[in-house]
């Protein structure tokens, strides 16, 4: 059997059966299952496609396995407090959690912990990475959702504090869920909440572009790829589709069902609590409180397949298969570090220094660099140089070129032929 | 060349007429030799050339023409007559502007001050006409000929120029903020005169002007520097207002200081549909417009909208500086002169004359506006430091010597002398800076040099805290001495407050200027715009500073204000909808953000807000209400009273049903049992008073009122009987409708709750204890209970014979209603889809309701009813399996019921009862036997 393309990762509250396991996101048969503890809602993440972090539920560790190792625990990160959420950058460089109000950051390559960011009044409910790893976006108990730019938090400049560079306040309870589109700092990020809104923001602006108000209060929300639309999971275990190619300009709209892609998917009986599409955006993946995990077709509504888990699931994504899943004799390219519990290790007197040097982003050179846009032009530009320069350039030099290369082409097939004449006869010489 | 003149001469021969001779027709005579009886016009002649004339017949190229003519009256009249007939046809005003504004304009400069005046009564009246974006094109001529009337030499000229200046600063303020460049130095020289360069040995020697006197004016040197400083002072306000960024800030009063200055984005919304096929491109800006990428500096012309260009030059603090530097010196000297004045009349010198006071407040107003200019907030900054560096010294010597100042009462023993002045005043102008209240002159004072102290540095400190503490002291005494201030002046206090709090980071600062807030916040009897104005100063005040100065965090004051609120919403009641919906404002974010003190407040305050009766929840308007629901979701816990009286505020119909079932869906995901809330180790909601809240929530009638039903004996209770075991109390429809979709919420809540057997056996005890011993029943309980037993019971679980009893008689009850209610279709439905459901769902149910039709017990009338009843269960598809399998039932009691009824003709529900039970046998008959064939 081939390696599948992508894998659907899940986890349950009671963990009896497994921590979290690996399915097939086709026919729903289980690939893997992580064996040892369980983990809490949010805070299942895949570190560089070759390591899985779960925070266990309700203590103040998170479990690590080696991806391809699937039955042994190898290592618990000891925290300073209860995990609520967790996510890993896209690159493998960073790990935020959210541990009660605050948001730790550490960098995966020495395990220093670099900073602690307080800017929640109660527990981060939820942290997104934008898929350049360039931004992050928290939300938390206290209806604020922030986005950060992570290069002005992972600062040498101690002296300042570093300040998230939106504050998205429109929301009235608590966020529940967060989701971020593609295309880095030009994505849009969708939040949801118990005010039974979901809004779609800019990350680069901070503008609010889209408010839906639905019956119940709403408690996961994901794009598709193409952001054609919005799946919203409610607290009813209906999961509505909304369709945001709608040409009205409107900023805030109640949820209807309609013909032209307002829908809604029934089937579940208690909150929706992940959601998850595929790359192609043809299947869709809901977790819920009622224990079962399903799978959706987008195109027809109907859930594909469905598995019963042991309790509530706590996390369900389909992701792109990591290349060390399935080959159980390969290794992690980079061991784990060790996870300060500090900020700053060497003033705590720690005398083992690493030895390592340490790389950040100092402050001056965030100022101004090249907009998006200009580099978007600068692409563009050097793009059409190239295949202006190959296509249709001047005729002159394109055939210099090519008779060079048919003569070179001429003279090792003449090699060839010379080597082989000379095996041949060096074989058939009877000896 | 001569052939040709006698030709001529041919062609134009005149003919020669003759005494006594006939006059010869001529060719083209008309014939008039016709009559007629009438003659009839359809119309009038009209005068269609010249456009309409007054004023001696003269239309208005005429008046326009006489402008220029060299006798003054004429010119003054021909202005009148042009008012009056550009009043009579105001259309004719845009048709001729140019030609009018541009005569007009040149008369501002005219040597009789008789045309001057009545050219400003004209300019005055067009304006009033011309929206200020069609001025535009002739806005340069019109503020060429002001500069040129500004710097006229004859002073009556100038005078008059100011007065042209008025008109066009009222009605086209952003067109005139655009000339800043000119007008400004026109100020000056209005007021001074430029120095020579060699002679700069003056004391006040940093500007390059030295104050002027003229001793041939008509007012003195003193009123006339007023009046120009007047509208010096509106013009820059003109300037500040007319910034296009952050026009919206500037209007709100105050808070927009506070609030510091954030750049609006305005967005542009674009509809792809349209673009599709354009071919036209669309400008796509980097962060969503906020930041333009500047490809190219070069503009075809000048932007000629209002205010758009003006930002090149008044912006930035270098021009500020630079202007600030020659004004300052002058109105520093300006205001020694004045002072001057008064001390050799009076010895205190924190008393002025009323003048004095006027035009201190015009510098102070000037200085407060010159920092305004710069709109943004790191230009504001340098521009503060500046002020501050060059000027500190002087203001403070010159300003904060004898600060606070008083009024000097000046005894009225002159009245002659003092009419005079007034009809001067009023001849300049100063009337509206005539009297200057001297708190007003105090707080503005206080506005301008707290501008001055900087922000976080603590060096400086040291050095500001003579003039500051003696500001502080003066603050806090105004706003704790228990008067009451107006709006406006709270206003500037509080902005001054806010900065010094800021500025000084210091805990005692901080809590002694806040108590002095307080004090005023809690005086009885404020104007509701100074309350909320105090409200809203310090919702901004910990909303926006709490998270970043730890001193403003730790201080006592806003703590207890912030305790006080809940008790403040409580007390409020109903009689101010928004303000308390401004106090919900504040409380809502602070106990999102788990303020300690605001949620222990609201936890002692809980149970009279969410009163059932008078509480704030039920006598506020719907936003209110959703918010107070919302702050349930930060509360830290709920005892048994407080779910107690939400359970009756779901109930009593108060709040509507959406909101209703929101409350039921906050109490749900608190509860642990909900588990979305896994991780916090305290439990809001204990699992007995989730269960009971949802239980009463379910019956929607409190014990007491189902005790005091049973006694009472009202029209609406229909009797017990045979057929309806239990008495039902019919509600309303809109009551019962409202509990019908509470009751769906409270069903869909249980239903997603862990172990469905354990709840179902609680929710089977609770009916038991509480409902089975009842007589009488309200129809919408026992709908209901009906509703929910069947959603909630599991397959495997084995309901109690009581309780299957109790619904029994529910049932029968309810379908017993069910004949009776013709009125509603929609309680219609309910009743019947709850009984359907319940007897579908439990077959021992449907049993036990056919084994109580006891026929022999029954009187004639009630016969039909049965027959309908039956009839009714035996039409519904899903039932018929039901019924078939009490088939021996079933025949029992039709047997019976033909038995004993005993009327000759046969009945028309007799025979309905008799073809279904028919059609049920026969179908379910053939079932089986297509069953038995296959």
């Amino acid at each position: 059997m081939s390696a599948p393309v992508e894998v659907v990762l899940s986890a349950d509250s009671a963990g009896q059966l497994f921590n979290c396991a690996v399915f097939d996101p086709h026919s729903g048969s289980e690939f893997l299952s992580y064996r040892g503890g369980n983990t809490s809602s949010r805070s299942l993440t895949v570190l560089n496609g070759e390591y899985i972090l779960g925070a266990q539920l309700g203590k103040n560790f998170i479990n690590v396995w080696e991806i391809q190792r699937k039955d042994q625990l190898q290592q618990k990160i000891v925290c300073p407090g209860i995990v609520t959420c967790l996510c890993a950058s896209p690159d493998g460089l960073y790990v935020l959690a959210g541990i009660a109000e605050a948001i730790y950051l550490w960098e995966m390559s020495t395990g220093n912990l670099l900073a602690i960011l307080s800017r929640h009044y109660q527990d981060v409910s939820c942290i997104r990475f934008t898929d350049d790893s360039s931004h992050f976006v928290s939300g938390g108990k206290d209806n604020l959702a922030l986005i950060w730019n992570l290069s002005s938090v992972v600062q040498l400049d101690s002296s300042r504090t570093p300040e998230p560079c939106h504050i998205l306040s429109r929301h009235s309870l608590p966020i529940t869920d967060i989701h971020c589109g593609l295309m880095g700092p030009q994505a849009r990020v969708a939040t949801a909440s118990l005010d039974q809104t979901v809004k779609v923001w800019e990350v680069s602006s901070g503008e609010m572009l889209l408010s839906v108000l639905f019956d119940v209060g709403i408690m996961s929300v994901t794009f598709d790829p193409c952001e054609y639309f919005l799946f919203c999971g409610g607290s009813d275990g209906n999961i509505f589709q909304v369709s945001l190619c709608s040409t009205s300009l409107s900023r805030d709209k109640t949820f209807q069902t309609d013909s032209d892609g307002n829908q809604v998917f029934k089937g579940h009986r208690n909150l929706v609590t992940c959601l998850s599409v595929s790359m192609d955006g043809t299947l869709l993946l809901s977790g819920s409180n009622d224990e079962t995990v399903r799978m959706w077709d987008v195109q027809s509504k109907q859930c594909i397949w469905s598995i019963n888990h042991k309790g509530h699931v706590t996390n369900a994504v389909i992701i792109p298969a990591p290349a060390n899943m399935f080959l159980a004799d390969s290794h992690p390219a980079v061991p784990l570090p060790r996870f300060s519990r500090h900020l700053n290790p060497s003033e705590q007197g720690d005398g083992t220094g690493s030895g390592g040097m340490c790389l950040r982003l100092g402050a001056s050179t965030q100022e101004r660099e090249g907009t998006y846009l200009e580099k978007a032009d600068e692409l563009y530009s050097l793009m059409c140089a190239v295949t202006d320069k190959s296509v249709f350039g001047d005729g002159e030099n394109t055939k210099v070129r090519v008779s060079e290369l048919e003569e070179e082409v001429k003279t090792l097939k003449k090699i060839n032929k010379d080597l082989y004449e000379f095996s041949t006869q060096l074989l058939t010489k009877p000896n | 060349m001569k052939a040709k003149k006698q030709k001529r001469q041919g062609d134009f021969q005149k003919v020669q007429l003759k005494v006594g001779k006939k006059k010869p027709k001529a060719d083209n005579a008309t014939n008039v030799n016709f009559r007629s009886k009438a003659i009839h016009l359809p119309e009038q002649l009209k005068h269609v050339d010249s456009g309409p004339t007054k004023h001696r017949q003269l239309d208005i190229m005429d008046l326009l023409s006489k402008l220029h003519h060299i006798n003054s009256n004429i010119k003054q009249g021909a202005l009148v007559g042009l008012r009056e007939l550009l009043s009579a046809q105001p259309s004719m005003i845009e048709l001729h502007a140019s030609a009018v504004l541009s005569e007009v304009a040149a008369l501002f400069t005219d040597k009789d001050g008789s045309v001057r005046a009545a050219a400003v009564r004209l300019l005055r009246f067009i304006t009033q006409c011309i929206p200020a974006e069609r001025v535009v094109p002739f806005f340069p001529l019109l503020s060429a000929h002001l500069t040129c009337a500004m710097t006229h030499i004859s002073e009556a000229i100038q005078e008059d120029a100011l007065r042209v200046l008025d008109v066009l600063l009222e009605h086209y303020p952003g067109l005139l903020s655009q000339r800043h460049t000119v007008l400004l130095t026109n100020f000056l020289e209005l007021i001074s005169q430029k120095r020579k360069a060699a002679t700069g040995q003056d004391k006040s020697g940093k500007g390059g002007f030295a104050l002027t006197i003229s001793t041939n004016r008509s007012v003195t040197a003193q009123q006339w520097r007023l009046t120009v400083l007047l509208r010096l002072g509106s013009f820059l306000q003109a300037v500040v207002e007319e910034r296009p960024l952050d026009e919206g800030v500037t209007s709100s009063i105050g808070l927009g200081m506070w609030a510091g200055e954030k750049g609006s984005v305005t967005s542009v919304d674009v509809s792809w549909e349209e673009h599709v096929f354009g071919k036209g491109r669309i400008q796509v800006f980097e962060n969503s417009g906020a930041v333009p990428t500047p490809h190219s500096a070069y503009r075809l012309r000048p932007d000629s909208k209002a205010g758009a260009g003006m930002n090149k030059e008044l912006c930035s603090a270098e021009t500020v500086q630079g202007f600030a530097g020659t004004l300052v010196p002058l109105l520093l000297e300006i205001w020694v002169e004045a002072a001057g004045g008064d001390h050799v009349q009076t010895d205190s010198g924190h008393l002025l004359s009323a003048e004095a006071m006027a035009l201190m407040f015009q510098i102070l107003t000037i200085l407060q506006l010159l920092r305004r200019v710069s709109p943004h907030r790191d230009q504001k900054d340098i521009l503060d430091a500046w002020f501050r560096n060059s000027y500190l010294a002087d203001f403070k010597h010159h300003f904060m010597k004898n600060f606070p100042y008083g009024l000097l009462e000046v005894a009225r023993h002159k009245k002659k002398a003092d009419g005079k002045r007034i009809r001067q005043q009023v001849a300049a102008g100063t009337v509206a800076g005539g009297n200057v209240e001297p708190l007003a002159l105090n707080v503005t004072l206080c506005q301008v040099m707290v501008t001055l102290s900087l922000r976080g540095q603590d060096h400086v400190e040291a050095e500001d805290a003579d003039w500051l503490g003696t500001i502080r002291v003066f603050i806090r005494e105004t706003l704790s001495n228990g008067g009451k201030l107006s709006s406006k002046h709270l206003a500037a206090l509080l902005e001054v407050v806010w900065r010094m709090i800021v500025t000084q980071r210091s805990r005692v600062v901080t809590d002694d200027l806040l108590q002095a807030v307080y004090v005023q916040y809690q005086q009885r009897n404020l104007a509701v715009s100074v309350r909320s104005l105090l409200l809203c100063f310090f919702s901004q005040f910990y909303i926006q500073e709490h998270q970043n100065h730890p001193h403003i965090a730790r201080s006592r004051i806003l703590a207890r204000w912030l305790a006080s609120l809940p008790v403040q919403l409580v007390q409020l009641g109903s009689r101010n909808p928004q303000l308390s919906a401004q106090l919900l404002e504040t409380i809502h974010p602070a106990a999102a953000r788990g303020n300690k003190d605001l949620l222990q407040s609201l936890q002692k305050n809980a149970c009279s807000i969410y009163d059932p009766q008078e509480g704030c929840v039920v006598v506020l308007p719907v936003e209110s209400q959703k918010r107070l629901v919302q702050i349930l979701h930060s509360l830290p816990a709920f005892p048994a009273e407080l779910l107690a009286c939400l359970s009756q505020v779901c109930n009593t119909g108060r709040v509507s049903a959406s909101l209703a079932t929101m409350l039921i869906r906050t109490i749900h995901l608190r509860s642990p049992l909900c588990g979305w809330s896994s991780s916090s180790q305290d439990v809001p909601v204990k699992d007995v008073d989730y269960l009971s809240f949802f239980f009463t929530t379910l019956t929607g009638f409190s014990s007491e009122m189902l005790q005091a039903l049973q006694d009472t004996d009202e029209d609406s209770l229909l009797p017990s009987s045979i057929l309806s075991p239990l008495s039902v109390f019919a509600t309303t429809l809109e009551q019962f409708l409202h509990h019908w979709d509470i009751v769906e919420e409270v069903c869909h809540c249980l239903d997603t709750l862990g172990s469905r057997a354990q709840c179902f056996d609680v929710i089977q005890n609770a009916i038991i204890k509480n409902l089975c011993g009842l007589v009488v029943v309200p129809d919408c309980v026992c709908a209901a209970i009906l509703r929910c037993v069947p959603r909630l019971l599991d397959v495997n679980f084995l309901p109690s014979d009581t309780l299957l009893h109790f619904l029994s008689d529910c049932c029968l009850s309810m379908l017993n209603l069910l004949l009776q209610l013709e009125q509603s279709a929609h309680k219609r439905d309910a009743v019947w889809e709850a009984c359907f459901a319940a007897l579908s769902t439990v077959p021992r149910l449907l049993r036990l309701v056919l084994q109580s039709f006891r026929v022999c017990d029954l009187c004639e009338e009630e016969l039909p009813v049965l027959a309908q009843i039956l009839s009714l269960l035996l039409q519904h598809t899903q039932l018929r399996n039901h019924m078939m399998a009490n088939a021996s039932l079933l025949q029992h009691i039709i047997q019976d019921l033909t038995h004993f009824y005993g009327g000759e003709t046969r009945e028309q529900w007799l025979t309905d009862l008799l073809y279904c039970y028919s059609v049920t046998l026969f179908g379910h008959r053939a079932n089986m036997g297509m069953r038995d064939i296959y």
